[in-house]
């Protein structure tokens, strides 16, 4: 193999696709990247056999090959070389690789491509296609829901379902759930649906940062992979085998009391009160008062006590319809929600102390986030 | 058969079984009248461990000659004149049984001197007096010279009583029975001279200066009896006079036995064996031993007269309180509070480190405390000036001097230095390195922080978005209905939801993290062997057991911040060197041990 690359291309390259290396796996070419020629370009992978990404990179091939090299090593130093060509030509027989640009020469140690696991050739027939904005808002909206205990798989993943010209994403951690709904540009040739694992997007989120070019989706049946095309970038990540919870049921059909407040506004108490309820149990307490005169506005009182800290007590102006409530939630879990809320007013429905509350951006129906409260025994 | 009245001797013979089972049964019969007579000091003499001869010596006000006939016949006695006087009992006797019981089985002479001060009246008594019993008959008292005080020899024990002789056990056991006796009070009264021997040998001795450090010794060996931790708790009553009062020897939680028998209760003055006292010491150790293992002390409890009954047992053995859960729950939380206060870390003994480790790998680390000296309140010098004069143990051992000295019951502050094996941190104190067990010290973690929360009744419950349903099988299904109210105390909201499955609705906060039904199942698993005879003990298990499945497993790679936070909040524990089942979350390589291994500090 010989290749001259543009240092900058290479560099970005292999950026996106070392998200995917596994450096402590026990088989050690997963702490390689693939370096391949592929019908004029350069194609990098990686992966760790739960996600693997593959970026082309523009190059002028001179002779084919492939080979594969340490991660860590290689993006090293390609991130030192100065900014003009870089010469890759593989010793196929002692399987070293010369690395040559600006005065300086480096033989890196490779392994075999023959090791590499093979990655899905897609197909993109059948692909839905999707707007980047678009999808990179869903995931920062949906993903950070999804559960972390293993214990669990299926809380880990992100439902996707595409039906017709509507797309919904849909995660949970027992304790909360937020969905969001797109709808699609180009009706869907036919409908999907799939736990993707919540990790896999927010890497397709990193590395599809820019740009207006659609990403298209595909998961082809019975392969358990779900494979994303941005550009020229590649994400494909297995599936979490399993079935979601209905989340349907989960949201509540009616509230008694709606309570509209500023996003900021609410924002901000809930991070105040997060510094005192960090060291308990994340609880905070939201007195929702709903206006008995014109002398008593009606208004939302966040408040947390900590046993060493001390204690907050934020009042935030609100127009209550409805009536009052005393509710405590894990302040975290509404910051966090509240943080992935675009609009700038929020409304939040409850219905009684033990009933699920729900947080909707005012003027978007697209979006909406369920939190189970907490109460003190 | 015709139905008949018993002849008299019969009947004191079956009498006197209930008193006198044992050749220990005499001795203590007749030290405990020494010790109500106020004797200072105590000499008892046996042959044949006690089947030839048991003599009682002591120096206490003595019986009048006139009224020595009187003492060896039944139902006479000088402590108690009514039925009312048996609810505010202050003596170890009472019932006037013990003399009459022991002479219808023995030959026994009484030899006694009323003390100059003690006469009543105007006649002076020049000498002692002297009465013989052979079987149960009396012979005449007649007036011999005398010390003052009173001599009971009680020779050929149960010699009319041949069935009860062949059910003695082997000299060595009754011997042995005596013995324990006997350093029981003396270590009840430290105040008196004991004195045992058989023939020229002296087995125990004590000075009678009321230090009771050199009698554990003589009890518990010398290297546990410098181990034990002193204590000491008042309790005021709900009244005047009904205050609680307990001092007393345990031991640290490394020092442990295999059963129950090493703890000894006195109850005003008197050894009991009172099945709930003992469970309440044990209590006290809930969470810090390892299961299967228990403590060991002796502790002594003092209580109103009126608040204890001791006349439940013949040989009174056994004592009733008026207000058993408060007694109950004192002792516990004495114990308790004194173990605390002392709490230290295991120390890696050095030499199994050094070359002795290779020659033998099987062996397993060894644990030895680490005390800190001042907490031993033992004033070495007076230590063994007891011990050469009780010819107790060898005086040098009992010196605290090669204690090594770490901080009582916290941790100290420590720096985190990393993870090993995925299972272990390892951290530098102040005084040397600290290997932590991070499931156990998270278990204990755990285990507070939701302890803590339930003592304040504030237990933070998160609602789940769908309920979870467990099932369970029909055993463990039943066991859980029936602690369904506990589980609601610890913040879960857990209901029947019928065939032997269970709606899961809210977890403690505390576990939010991870799987509900995990949770459960745990409370449920092995409860079939659990015998929990307090509401508060079952929520500790509880608890304990639920923690345990939640904390993090041995195993399980940590991110630097969470092996700070782990340290951090151990730091934050009240005990924080055991987990809730007692094994220890920590071991303790001081920098001089270090210094030692390395060849710093000379060669070992």
């Amino acid at each position: 193999m010989k290749v001259t690359v543009l240092q900058e291309n290479l560099a970005r390259g292999l950026g996106i696709v070392s998200r995917a290396v596994s450096p402590r796996s026990t088989l050690p070419v997963l702490a390689n990247v693939l370096v391949a020629s592929d019908e004029g370009r350069l194609r990098l992978s990686a992966t760790n056999l739960e996600l693997g990404i593959t970026c082309w990179v523009p190059a002028r091939i001179e002779q084919e090959g492939s080979t594969t090299v340490p991660s860590r090593t290689f993006s090293d130093l390609v991130n030192t070389l100065p900014s003009d060509q870089v010469l890759l030509s593989l010793d196929a027989k002692t399987q070293t690789l010369n690395v040559r640009g600006g005065s300086s020469t480096n033989d890196i140690k490779c392994i075999d491509a023959q090791e590499f696991p093979p990655l899905p050739v897609p197909d993109l027939d059948g692909a839905v296609q999707l707007n980047v904005a678009d999808f990179r808002e869903m995931i920062q909206q949906v993903a950070f829901a999804a559960s972390t205990d293993e214990a669990r798989p299926v809380l880990m993943g992100v439902l996707v379902q595409v039906e017709k010209d509507k797309l919904t994403m849909a995660a949970a951690d027992g304790f909360r759930l937020s969905v969001r709904k797109a709808a699609l540009a180009s009706p869907a040739p036919a409908p999907l649906t799939a736990i993707v694992p919540a990790r896999a997007l927010v890497e397709l989120a990193r590395v599809a940062s820019d740009g207006n070019e659609p990403i298209y989706m595909v998961a082809p049946k019975g392969r358990g992979q779900v494979l994303f095309r941005v550009k020229d970038v590649e994400v494909v990540s297995q599936l979490i085998d399993g079935t979601f919870p209905d989340y349907q049921q989960i949201i509540p059909r009616k509230y008694t009391s709606r309570t509209l407040v500023s996003t900021a506004a609410l924002l901000k108490a809930c991070k105040q009160a997060e510094i005192f309820a960090r060291e308990g149990s994340n609880v905070a307490r939201l007195n929702i008062k709903s206006a008995s005169s014109d002398l008593q506005p009606s208004e939302v009182e966040i408040s947390a006590t900590s046993e060493e800290t001390g204690k907050n007590e934020t009042i935030v102006e609100a127009t209550v319809d409805g009536s009052g409530v005393l509710i405590a939630f894990n302040v975290k879990f509404l910051r966090e929600a509240l943080e992935v809320i675009k609009t700038p007013n929020v409304a939040l429905e409850t219905s009684a102390p033990n009933a699920p509350g729900v947080v909707r951006p005012v003027g978007d129906e697209q979006f909406l986030h369920v939190i189970m409260p907490m109460h003190l025994g | 058969m015709p139905i008949r009245l018993l002849s008299s001797e019969v009947a004191s013979q079956i009498a006197a079984g209930e008193v006198i089972e044992r050749p220990a049964s005499v001795v203590k019969e007749l030290v405990e009248n020494a010790l109500d007579a106020g004797a200072k000091s105590i000499t008892v003499s046996i042959a044949e461990a006690g089947r030839k001869l048991i003599e009682v010596a002591d120096d206490g006000s003595g019986i009048a000659s006139d009224e020595l006939a009187l003492a060896v016949s039944r139902h006479a006695t000088s402590k108690l004149s009514k039925a009312d006087d048996l609810f505010h009992i202050a003596t170890l006797g009472f019932r006037g049984e013990a003399l009459a019981s022991m002479g219808s089985v023995s030959r026994m002479v009484i030899t006694s001197k009323v003390a100059k001060s003690n006469v009543v009246g105007s006649r002076p008594t020049k000498a002692g007096a002297r009465i013989k019993v052979e079987g149960g008959r009396e012979g005449k008292v007649e007036a011999v010279g005398a010390p003052t005080g009173t001599v009971v020899r009680v020779e050929d024990l149960f010699y009319n009583v041949p069935a009860r002789l062949k059910f003695l056990k082997t000299d060595v056991t009754e011997r042995r029975a005596i013995d324990a006796l006997l350093t029981r009070y003396a270590l009840a009264y430290p105040n008196v001279r004991f004195k045992l021997s058989e023939g020229n040998n002296v087995t125990l001795q004590t000075s009678g200066d009321g230090d009771r450090r050199a009698i554990l010794a003589a009890l518990y060996g010398v290297e546990v009896a410098k181990q034990l931790l002193e204590i000491n708790s008042d309790e005021e009553g709900p009244s005047t006079g009904s205050g609680l009062k307990l001092s007393g020897y345990v031991s640290p939680t490394a020092l442990t036995r295999s059963n129950r028998k090493d703890i000894t209760f006195f109850v005003n003055g008197r050894w009991v064996q009172d099945t709930p006292l003992t469970a309440a010491f044990v209590q006290a150790y809930h969470t810090l031993l390892m299961v299967g293992r228990y403590p060991m002390g002796a502790v002594f409890v003092e209580i109103a007269p009126e608040e204890v009954d001791v006349n439940v047992h013949p040989a009174k053995a056994e004592v009733r309180f008026r207000n058993q859960n408060r007694v109950f729950g004192f002792v516990q939380r004495a114990i308790r509070r004194g173990l605390l206060a002392y709490a230290p870390v295991p120390t890696v003994t050095p030499g199994l480190w050094g070359s002795r480790a290779e020659s033998s790998p099987q062996v397993g680390l060894d644990w030895t405390i680490a005390h800190s000296s001042d907490q031993l309140s033992v004033d070495s010098d007076q230590l063994e000036d007891v011990s050469r004069e009780s010819g107790v143990g060898q005086p040098s051992d009992l010196q605290p001097s090669n204690f090594q000295t770490t901080a009582a019951n916290k941790v100290p502050l420590l720096r985190l230095i990393g993870q090993i094996g995925s299972t272990y941190l390892v951290a530098e104190g102040p005084d040397g390195l600290y290997l932590i067990d991070q499931h156990a010290a998270h278990e204990r973690v755990l285990f507070e922080k939701l302890m803590a929360q339930h003592d304040m009744k504030k237990i933070p419950s998160q609602s789940l978005l769908t309920p979870a349903i467990v099932q369970l099988p029909p055993a463990s299904a039943k066991l859980l209905n029936e602690q369904l109210s506990i589980l609601t105390h610890f913040g879960f909201d857990v209901e029947d939801f019928g065939s032997n499955s269970f709606r899961v609705r809210a977890v403690p906060s505390l576990f939010a993290g991870s799987d509900p039904s995990a949770a459960l199942r745990a409370i449920v698993e092995d409860f079939e062997e659990d015998e929990a005879p307090l509401q508060n003990e079952i929520e500790k298990k509880l608890a304990a057991r639920v923690c345990k499945r939640m904390a993090v497993k041995g195993g399980q790679t940590l991110s630097p911040d969470e092996q700070r936070a782990l340290l951090t909040n151990l730091e934050n524990c009240d005990s924080p060197r055991t987990c809730p089942h007692g094994r220890p979350t920590m071991i303790h390589l001081s920098v001089e041990m270090l210094e030692r291994q390395f060849g710093r500090r000379g060669a070992r």
